[in-house]
């Protein structure tokens, strides 16, 4: 066997068990829009960018987890957005058509939903725009109590390479935005406010969102 | 707004002769003015719009005749040799003289220029002469030329390195000469117009088209009258002399390369062989109404993009022209028609050739406003439209060029490059930093308008298909090649993404330090 595979093995032989072996965890149901593409993606498959529409393994939560960002308010750096509103982000609607989405002005932009109590997160959903194959630059996903997050900030996701956006440099992947977002495990993070930072996107320099859930335990 | 009456006339005098300012000069202040705001409208912040894919391969075009002092025409993947002669102009002018140093501010400001030279060019056209006859009043002229210094395509195509902001200045030159020499006889406006016509024709093969819609609206509107002219014969070949010579001239690259006049000829068999019925499809065919469409509204990812308020008044000027016996709104009129109806039975269609409705569409309006002004407590009203059109027409121009002008949801952004593309040079400078020795190579069946974006630097490579070694200081590979790519790279890369347009993504590989 090819030494370099081993740690890889070894992780997922672990985790496996971890989830196995974990009392009270049940895999977590997301309700996925359907998909928008009109016309037939390119196939990708490239080490750091997710393959566009596989189903990616299932996130174990608690079975006490829920949606608790529903109708909870999002302010944002962009705080006026010239399409959509910013309460689009936890409305529910996930379709992606025009008027379902939200978009932010260029460069780095935050939006940020507060949960209105600390929680214990289980698990944050997010679908930035799902009508075109499109990548987002710099996406970091960071929950806190700390509603400017200067303080107990925990980093769930960063794949922000070359820390263009000076959140610290990040190594998670890049992936294509399909009608299944992206789903990101927090592993219990305590906190009222979760926010998610992109810098543009493939297709142009704007940041978009249809919907943002995060599941979790409210304290 | 009453017909007929000169702008400034009442007080002009007497305000100049108290400034020391002549008359004529005051008279001339309004479209100054507006040529000016039409310049700015242009030239403002030009360089911010990533580049077009054909706008690169024009730019990279102009900077290898700037570079090498030689220029061939290709009769089968580009038009003629206008952009290019005036662009190695203007980068002469800017001290710019490799394809290195060449810039997008340069480009453009070839269309940019051309497209304000338009506004007093319609309302040189469209005004009643001193002497009366056809026309529209000065204010209404002015007002036309302000419809077109305001309108969206022709803001954002005089902001765009192609050909099509340049014929349509030509067009317009074209018909003010003739308009000239038809009033006054003189021979020199024949030549003049005869010039104008071969450089239409050196600009793109399409100028037959617009040559024969002319034509036809001259035959419909015109034909009882008789020229000025004594020798209208003679002026017509003076005129064809010039249009002949201007058009060699350009297109044997100025006696450099005779064949260039062979191929321009032999453009139109090409033409037949890629547009023809049994021509494969371009990707660019269209529904008939698209550019009805373009006229009108459209709304998509939330934004509303239109220019109504023109169209409106361009139709309520149909109703005028077809009830006044004024020739040239007739004619205008008939070749705005005519245009519109050739330019949508052709399946093959971009939105840039709205740049030809706007000229006639923005002459129809002034007429509108022209005769809702001659109407009893008529020129107030007249003034209020005009002023709700010009907000219109300004609020979209700044959306569509200012505010969005490569967003996929605006129309006249046909195509467009990703703002993405503008990470690229910094990338390739970074790369050939730290690796000075190893190639920059682009793999992708499309690359366009990357060689743009890597002008000047040593060792680029292009590839449709990934060679056996793909290793460099920088590898850029479409998404469908980056497999291939990665496996033959020969170490380790760190991977990141790039959109090249909406909907084509690109891998750069960047290998470890």
């Amino acid at each position: 066997m090819n030494s370099r595979h081993l740690p890889l093995l070894l992780s997922a032989l672990l985790g496996a068990t971890a989830f196995a072996g974990a009392p009270g965890k049940v895999p977590l149901a997301v309700e996925y829009p359907k998909p928008l593409f009109a016309g037939t993606p390119r196939p990708i498959s490239l080490s750091n960018l997710e393959p566009a529409g596989a189903k990616r393994p299932d996130i174990m939560v608690s079975a006490e987890s829920k949606l608790l960002s529903r109708g909870k308010k999002v302010t944002s750096s962009d705080s006026l957005p010239v399409i959509g509103e910013l309460s689009f982000i936890t409305d529910g609607d996930k379709t992606g058509i025009d008027g379902a989405y939200v978009e932010l002005g260029p460069n780095t932009q935050w939006v940020q939903v507060d949960l209105g109590a600390s929680a214990k997160i289980d698990a944050v959903a997010m679908w930035h725009f799902h009508s075109q194959a499109r990548v987002y630059h710099d996406v970091v996903v960071q929950i806190s109590d700390d509603p400017e997050f200067k303080k107990g900030v925990k980093t769930i996701f960063n794949n922000d390479d070359d820390n263009s956006s000076k959140l610290g440099k990040g190594s998670d992947k890049s992936y294509v935005e399909t009608n299944h977002g992206r789903v990101l495990p927090a592993d219990g993070a305590s906190g009222r406010y979760v926010r998610l930072y992109s810098n543009g996107n493939t297709s142009d320099e704007l940041n978009h969102y249809c919907e943002i859930e995060v599941f979790g335990v409210a304290k | 707004m009453p017909g007929g009456r000169r702008v400034g006339t009442d007080k002009s005098p007497a305000v100049a002769h108290r400034w020391g300012v002549p008359p004529a000069l005051l008279r001339c202040l309004p479209l100054a003015l507006l040529a000016a705001v039409a310049l700015w409208l242009r030239t403002h912040d030009l360089a911010r719009r990533p580049m077009h894919a054909d706008e690169a391969n024009q730019g990279v075009k102009t900077g290898e005749l700037v570079e090498a002092g030689r220029y061939a025409f290709d009769p089968r993947d580009h038009h003629g040799p206008t952009l290019y002669y005036l662009g190695a102009a203007v980068a002469t002018v800017r001290g710019q003289a490799s394809l290195a140093a060449l810039d997008e501010t340069t480009l453009r400001l070839v269309p940019a220029v051309a497209g304000a030279l338009a506004v007093p060019l319609l309302v040189i056209l469209a005004r009643r002469r001193e002497s009366g006859g056809p026309g529209l009043s000065g204010p209404a002229a002015l007002a036309a030329g302000t419809f077109l210094a305001l309108a969206p395509p022709a803001v954002y195509y005089s902001r765009y390195f192609i050909q099509e902001t340049l014929l349509a200045t030509a067009t317009l030159a074209v018909a003010v000469a003739l308009r000239c020499w038809w009033h006054s006889g003189l021979t020199r406006w024949a030549v003049v117009a005869g010039a104008g016509v071969g450089f239409m024709q050196a600009t793109k093969a399409s100028t037959p088209l617009f040559l024969g819609m002319a034509a036809i609206a001259w035959l419909l509107t015109r034909a009882a009258a008789r020229p000025a002219s004594a020798r209208p014969g003679r002026d017509l070949l003076a005129g064809l002399g010039a249009a002949a010579l201007t058009a060699a001239l350009l297109y044997s690259s100025f006696g450099a390369h005779w064949a260039g006049l062979r191929d321009a000829l032999s453009v139109y068999l090409h033409a037949l062989l890629r547009f023809g019925a049994e021509a494969p499809p371009t990707g660019h065919e269209k529904s008939w109404h698209y550019y009805l469409q373009l006229l009108g509204w459209s709304r998509s990812g939330g934004l509303l993009w239109h220019q109504a308020a023109l169209s409106a008044l361009a139709l309520a000027g149909l109703a005028v022209a077809a009830r006044r016996r004024d020739p040239l709104l007739r004619g205008c009129a008939v070749y705005g028609v005519f245009i519109l109806a050739a330019l949508s039975a052709f399946p093959y269609k971009t939105p840039w050739h709205a740049v030809h409705f706007v000229p006639p569409a923005a002459l129809l309006a002034g007429a509108a406003l022209d005769a809702l002004a001659r109407r009893r407590s008529g020129p107030a009203l007249a003034a209020a439209i005009a002023v709700l059109a010009v907000f219109s027409l300004g609020q979209q121009t700044r959306l569509t060029s200012f505010l969005r002008p490569a967003d996929g949801r605006n129309p006249w952004a046909y195509v467009h490059s990703s703002s993405d593309v503008l990470k690229i040079r910094p990338l390739a400078e970074a790369a050939r930093a730290a690796r000075p020795g190893e190639p920059i190579r682009v793999i992708s069946e499309e690359y366009w308008p990357l060689p743009w974006y890597l002008r000047g630097l040593p060792d680029v490579g292009y590839w449709t298909e990934a060679p056996a070694d793909c290793g460099g200081a920088l590898v850029i590979a479409s998404v469908a090649q980056a497999d291939t790519v990665r496996a033959r790279l020969g170490r380790p890369a760190r991977e990141s993404f790039v959109g090249l347009r909406p909907g084509f993504l690109c891998v750069v590989f960047s290998p470890e330090p």
